[in-house]
This record gives C-alpha cells, sequence and structure tokens, in this order.
C-alpha cells in the first residue's frame, strides 16, 4: 500500500533515523538527503539514535533532534559515520523502560512516537534500516508515518534492490584480507577455510570468492557436498601448490548434515531444548562454525592440514568505498524525491540504471539470495571455482 | 498475619502446570509457572514467561506448509505475519514477529497442526487448584505442595495470594520461587500464605546487577531483608543462578552468606549451575538469546563454592546443588 501524500508543501519539515548496527556510507546518506532536502527548499532534522531522540528527548543535553542545516552538512565527511548514533533497540511496538515501581517492562510507545512526529510538526520520516526495521516501518506507516525506506545490508541480502549501500566496502574489505589468507595458507603449506558475511545469502562469498579465485566456495543458496570439494581439492593441491583457500559463507549448508556438522561438545549438546542431549536445529549458530565445520570435515578426507579462519566483526566497519559514498548519496538523495512524489510506505530501490520507490509490504520477507542462473555461478565455474556440488 | 485476598482478581495468567516437581521446596510438588516477569536476566531459562500476557509461539516442526495447509497466510491472520520465502527447501511457513505479535489466541487457535500455539493462559484460582490437587497423595507422604513459581509469582499478588491461600485451605504446603523485584506492599499480600520462600540473590553489587539484570539490587535486599523479618514462621532458601564470568565467584557467595546468616529463618542456600536449556525457546518466539557466548560451570567450581555455603551453615560438605524445574 503506497500512500500518496500530496503536496510537496505539506513537507517542508521531514526526519532522518538510523536502524541498528554499522553500515560503512550511513553519512553519505544523510548527506544525500540533506543536500536534496535542501535543494527543495525542506528543513530536514536528524533523530538521534534510532527513535529514542524523539521518545526520549530529556535524555539529550541538546536535544534529541539535530538540525542538518547546510552548514553542518558541508562538513559532514561521507566516509564517516553514526553521525546521529544508533540504538540497539529501534523498535517502538517494544520500548524497554523501568517504570515507576522499578520494574522492566516492553511498552508500545508507537502512539507516542508519532505524537512526537506531530508535535514537531514532521511530515515525513527517511529511515534507513536493515531487513527487521523495514518491517517496523511498515508496521508504523500501516498506523499513519509517512515514511520512505532506504536499505542497509552489508550482505546485499534484502530484496528489489540490486546492490545496497555498504555491500561494496564489505567485499572490498573480504577480498583484501582473503588475500592475506591466501599468503599465509601458502606460507604454511595448509589449506585455509575462511568464513565470511553471508548467512542467507552468499554474494559476499561468491564474488569475493571469485575475485580471489579461491578453491572453492561454499554459500547458503547451494547445499554442498565436502566430498566434491575434497575431491576437487586433491585435484588441485600439489606438491608445487601445496596450499588451498576455501571461502564459506556463515550460513553454508551441507548435504550430509549429520556428518558434516560439528561433534557436539557437551556445552553445545545442553543447547538442545528439553535437554535431548542432541544439538538441535534450535542451537544459534554462532561466527565461526561454518569454518570449524568445513575446515574438520575437510581435515579426515585430505592429506593437507586444514585451518578454520573467520572475519566476523572485522568487516562490519571501515570508511566506504567510492562505489558505496555514491550509492549512499544516491539513496538518500532518491529518498527525498520519492517523498516530492507523494511515494510513501515505499523503500528507495536501486535497481539499475535507475533508482525506484518499491512498496514496503513487496520488500518484507525476502531475502536476495544468489539465482541458480547468476552470472556470477557461471563466471566462477568457469574459473573451475567448486561450488560444492556438480555445475 | 493474614492479608485479604481481593475477591475480584479470581483469575490469572497461567503459563504452565508442571507436577512431580522435586527441587522447588519440600516433597513433591506441583509448579505452578505464572506469565510476566519484572527483570531481565540476560541467562533467562524461560524467555515465554516473561511477558504479562499470552503470547504466540510457533514451532515449525509441527507446520505443514502452504500447499497442504497455508491458513495463517489469509485473512483473518495480519497480512504480512506470515510468509513463505522464495527458493526455500521446503514450503514451511516463517514468521514475520513484528506483525505477527499482535496475534491473539482465537487466531492462534484457527492453525489446524498446532504450530501456531500460545505460551500462557487465563484460569481461574479452583482451575489451577483442581489440577494440583490430582497429586495431594504424593504431597502427604512426601511433605510435598504447590510452587509458585515464573516469570515472578509476585507480579499477579493477587492471584497468587487467592493461590496459596486456597492450597492451605485443601491441605497442601505451599512455597514461592520469586526474585522480589516487586512493591513491598505485593509482598505482604502473598507472604502470609507461604510456608517456603525461594528466592534469588543474582548479584551482590548494584551495578552489576543493573547492567545483567535491567535494575539494580537495592529494592530487592530490601524486601528480603523486611521479610525475613516481618515473616519469622516462614522458611526462606536463598538461591544463585550460577553463571561463570558473571557471579560464580567466592566474592558474591560469601557477601550472600553475609547477608542471610544473621537471618535464622534462612535455612538454606542453594546454587544453581547455569544451563542453557531455554536456549530453544527463544526462537520459538523469535528473540534473540543474549547469553550466548557464557559458558556452564565446571563441577569443580561449583563444589568449591558449594564447600563455602556448607561451611557457613556448619555442615559437612556435599555435592547438594539446586535445580529449579524449568516450565516444558
Amino acid at each position: 500500500m503506497i500512500k500518496e501524500i500530496g503536496h510537496a508543501s505539506f513537507m517542508r519539515r521531514i526526519a532522518i533515523n538510523v536502524g541498528a548496527g554499522y553500515v560503512p556510507g550511513l553519512n553519505a546518506v544523510i548527506k544525500g538527503a540533506a543536500l536534496s532536502a535542501d535543494q527543495m527548499g525542506w528543513q530536514i532534522v536528524g533523530i538521534r539514535d534510532g527513535f529514542d531522540g524523539l521518545l526520549h528527548p530529556e535524555r539529550y543535553p541538546d536535544g534529541g533532534l539535530v538540525t542538518l542545516s547546510p552548514e553542518l552538512i558541508e562538513n559532514l565527511d561521507p566516509s564517516g559515520g553514526g553521525f546521529l548514533g544508533q540504538s540497539g533497540r529501534v523498535d517502538p511496538f517494544h520500548v524497554r523502560r523501568v517504570n515507576e515501581d522499578e520494574m522492566v517492562e516492553e511498552v508500545d510507545m508507537s502512539d507516542e512516537l508519532l505524537a512526537a512526529f506531530r508535535r514537531e510538526q514532521l511530515g515525513a520520516l527517511i529511515s534507513v534500516v536493515g531487513g527487521r526495521g523495514l518491517s517496523i516501518l511498515y508496521k508504523l506507516h500501516r498506523k499513519g508515518l509517512h515514511t520512505v525506506c532506504v536499505p542497509r545490508s552489508i550482505e546485499n541480502d534484502i530484496a528489489a534492490t540490486a546492490v545496497s549501500f555498504g555491500f561494496n566496502s564489505a567485499l572490498s574489505f573480504t577480498i583484501e584480507m582473503l588475500d592475506r589468507a591466501r599468503q599465509a595458507a601458502q606460507a604454511a603449506r595448509k589449506i585455509g577455510v575462511v568464513e565470511v558475511l553471508g548467512g542467507e545469502s552468499g554474494w559476499v562469498a561468491l564474488q569475493a570468492a571469485i575475485a580471489v579465485c579461491a578453491d572453492a566456495v561454499l554459500i547458503p543458496e547451494i547445499p554442498c557436498d565436502l566430498k566434491l570439494v575434497a575431491s576437487r581439492l586433491k585435484d588441485k593441491v600439489s606438491l608445487r601448490r601445496p596450499y588451498g583457500l576455501v571461502v564459506v559463507a556463515e550460513g553454508a549448508r551441507f548435504l550430509d548434515a549429520a556428518k558434516a556438522q560439528v561433534k557436539p561438545s557437551s556445552l553445545k549438546a545442553s543447547l538442545s531444548p528439553l535437554a535431548t542431549g542432541d544439538a538441535s536445529d534450535h542451537v544459534i549458530q554462532r561466527s565461526g562454525q561454518a569454518a570449524e565445520t568445513v575446515a574438520n570435515g575437510l581435515q579426515l578426507l585430505l592429506a593437507q592440514e586444514t585451518y578454520p579462519l573467520v572475519l566476523g566483526p572485522w568487516v562490519r566497519g571501515g570508511t566506504p568505498t567510492a562505489v558505496d559514498r555514491q550509492l549512499g548519496l544516491g539513496y538518500g538523495a532518491g529518498a527525498v524525491r520519492a517523498l516530492k512524489a507523494g511515494k510513501s510506505g515505499t523503500m528507495v530501490a536501486f535497481v539499475p540504471p535507475d533508482m525506484k520507490f518499491v512498496p514496503l509490504a513487496d520488500a518484507i520477507n525476502k531475502v536476495r539470495t544468489v539465482p541458480a542462473d547468476s552470472e556470477f555461478m557461471q563466471i566462477a565455474s568457469s574459473l573451475g571455482i567448486c561450488l560444492g556440488k556438480e555445475m | 498475619m493474614s492479608s485479604p485476598v481481593n475477591p475480584s482478581a479470581p483469575t490469572g495468567i497461567v503459563l504452565n502446570i508442571q507436577r512431580y516437581c522435586s527441587h522447588d521446596g519440600p516433597g513433591i510438588r506441583t509448579t505452578v509457572f505464572l506469565k510476566g516477569c519484572s527483570l531481565r536476566c540476560k541467562w533467562c531459562a524461560n524467555p515465554e514467561s516473561i511477558a504479562p500476557k499470552p503470547e504466540l509461539s510457533y514451532d515449525s516442526k509441527k507446520c505443514t506448509g502452504k500447499e497442504e495447509c497455508g491458513v495463517c497466510l489469509k485473512p483473518p491472520f495480519p497480512e504480512g505475519a506470515f510468509f513463505v520465502p522464495d527458493g526455500a527447501d521446503d514450503d514451511k511457513v516463517k514468521v514475520n514477529w513484528h506483525l505477527a505479535a499482535d496475534c491473539d489466541e482465537k487466531l492462534a487457535s484457527l492453525c489446524p497442526t498446532g504450530a501456531l500455539e500460545m505460551f500462557g493462559k487465563r484460569m481461574t484460582v479452583d482451575e489451577v487448584l483442581d489440577e494440583v490437587e490430582k497429586d495431594s497423595s504424593f504431597y502427604r507422604n512426601s511433605g510435598g505442595g504447590m510452587t509458585l513459581s515464573g516469570g515472578e509469582c509476585l507480579l499477579q499478588p493477587d492471584f497468587s495470594a487467592a493461590l496459596l491461600e486456597g492450597a492451605h485451605k485443601r491441605g497442601f504446603n505451599t512455597a514461592i520461587e520469586t526474585a522480589c523485584n516487586v512493591p513491598w506492599r505485593f509482598v505482604e499480600k502473598v507472604l502470609p500464605h507461604v510456608d517456603t520462600m525461594l528466592h534469588d540473590h543474582k548479584m551482590t553489587i548494584p551495578e552489576r546487577h543493573k547492567k545483567w539484570v535491567g535494575v539494580d539490587n537495592k529494592r530487592i535486599l530490601e524486601n528480603f531483608k523486611k521479610a525475613y523479618e516481618t515473616f519469622p514462621d516462614v522458611d526462606f532458601i536463598a538461591r544463585t543462578p550460577l553463571i561463570p564470568g558473571i557471579n560464580a565467584d567466592e566474592e558474591h557467595i560469601r557477601a550472600v552468606l553475609a547477608f542471610i546468616r544473621p537471618h535464622k529463618n534462612v535455612i538454606d542456600y542453594e546454587l544453581l549451575p547455569y544451563h542453557r536449556f531455554g536456549l530453544g525457546k527463544y526462537e520459538l518466539l523469535g528473540e534473540v538469546y543474549e547469553l550466548d557466548d557464557y559458558k556452564t560451570p565446571s563441577d569443580d567450581l561449583v563444589k568449591h563454592l558449594q564447600a563455602i555455603i556448607d561451611e557457613a551453615f556448619g555442615r559437612t560438605p556435599a555435592a547438594t546443588t539446586g535445580e529449579a524445574t524449568q516450565p516444558a
């Protein structure tokens, strides 16, 4: 449901906020939106720490809103991040607080939030959010909030947009680290198994593996056969090339899951609901588990020594690349354009060569996975990179 | 000293009634878990007990999928609350917890396979007591009875008081498990009907208590002290959920002992070694378990700390650690 919010004069004052978690390029989005709003003659304010600046202005000595004046924006470094701050929980429907009886509770403050928008005469909100945030904003939109969302996913797994800002920075850094991992594996004459971002989609793993010409890449979209991977590694690893590099997305899956799983430790066994003694699918998959599973599995099948490495949170920081700066500025400006066009309840989507506005209802509950017929899959195959199954 | 029970609150939100419990007070007991908690312990093993109202849960193992069923994908279920992802291996439903949170018992009951269920239901005092009474012969032979647990059973003071008073009238021993982070007027209403109070000393240092539990422990300790002094006939048993890196150290154990030992009606201090059985329940509720990286305490550590307690209580060291019942 897209709400037409009418004439642009309604929108003299708008707000922007940022959901939980850092992604390179956040400041570029803010700058893009602010410059674009200024061109329109609109005033734009930033809400500190998600919605906290509006819901709890008393917590901020200089108020919970920051007027993004042209002077301030002029000096805002698009390579930086965290200018508006972030909140760990950006969900006005479940705000945790300590009540007057000193008891902890979660309360629905969505009505107070909408009232605060009216009180501050904010006509609409640009919200820079990830997958969970899109659902929250969709719910707020259904309650009457005029909003346009900017998708933010370092793993590039938000459906409807071809590239999220931040992804290119993560990919670039992952490639740099994989190059180092390869050199280390070469020097140690071992097979390095490197876990990279990608719980539900394999874009980072696949594109990074192509860039470094890894021996194998295992992504969530293709349940992998470790025996096949081992067989391909045997073909490639030799006395003259006594090392290997396997890239594993953290959500990689295995054809023979029971055998491929790391044998549960007594601790892991205790994670099982109802204490059945077996680790179950309710166990939270922790960072490093995919690399450990693959390294241990290959260890049994190969003569060479394997070892796991985990990039994990290292990738979730840093300065944005040139691509992400441009994308961030473009997304920010696109969001203002959407509001000007009266397209509330949408998400800005980059569908090359255009920026489009997709209804939030069509953007939620979907994950952008790597299609089986993706060009990237074919490139990987052409380069001799094993994808974990016969292609 | 007995407080009148509010007759206008004859019902409460019950999470579960568990029979044949042996660690929640003397003898064989039936433990009644009430919903609602005033703390947010990061190690909580019963996340389904936290919200003070019935809430939706989803068990994917029971879902038969879109083709065979698909009931929740259509009205009256909220748009977008349930969905089948593109490219999934099967057509089982997934839950968007942000949009499904408002689903009530009526909606959940439409799920023909029982994959959607509500944690918790409203019950009357008599309904609960009739269930508890089924094991009355065990109570008589073992000295057991009924224990109220949670959540925080003191958050429903009128209902709890009515249940406990009713249990006494039926001849059952009564006990409660509480963290006592409630106003004193709640404690005062319930304790006259209690034979044994099992109470948590989670952390000694107020700042640490706030960090891990959500509030500091000033009011809690005040309530404990006042309870020890106001209700001399109640047996108090102190407890600590033992978590390495958080409170599994001598400093905490000795601080608790210093707090409780001056009070003769605090008859024991039990250690509850941290386990993670509750972790799977977080997924059923769409929650994130915040204490994922912490480990269970080693046997040696538990024995060492238990020995300190045994020495303080003047008894021979023995492996007497507690093991509180969790709702199934």
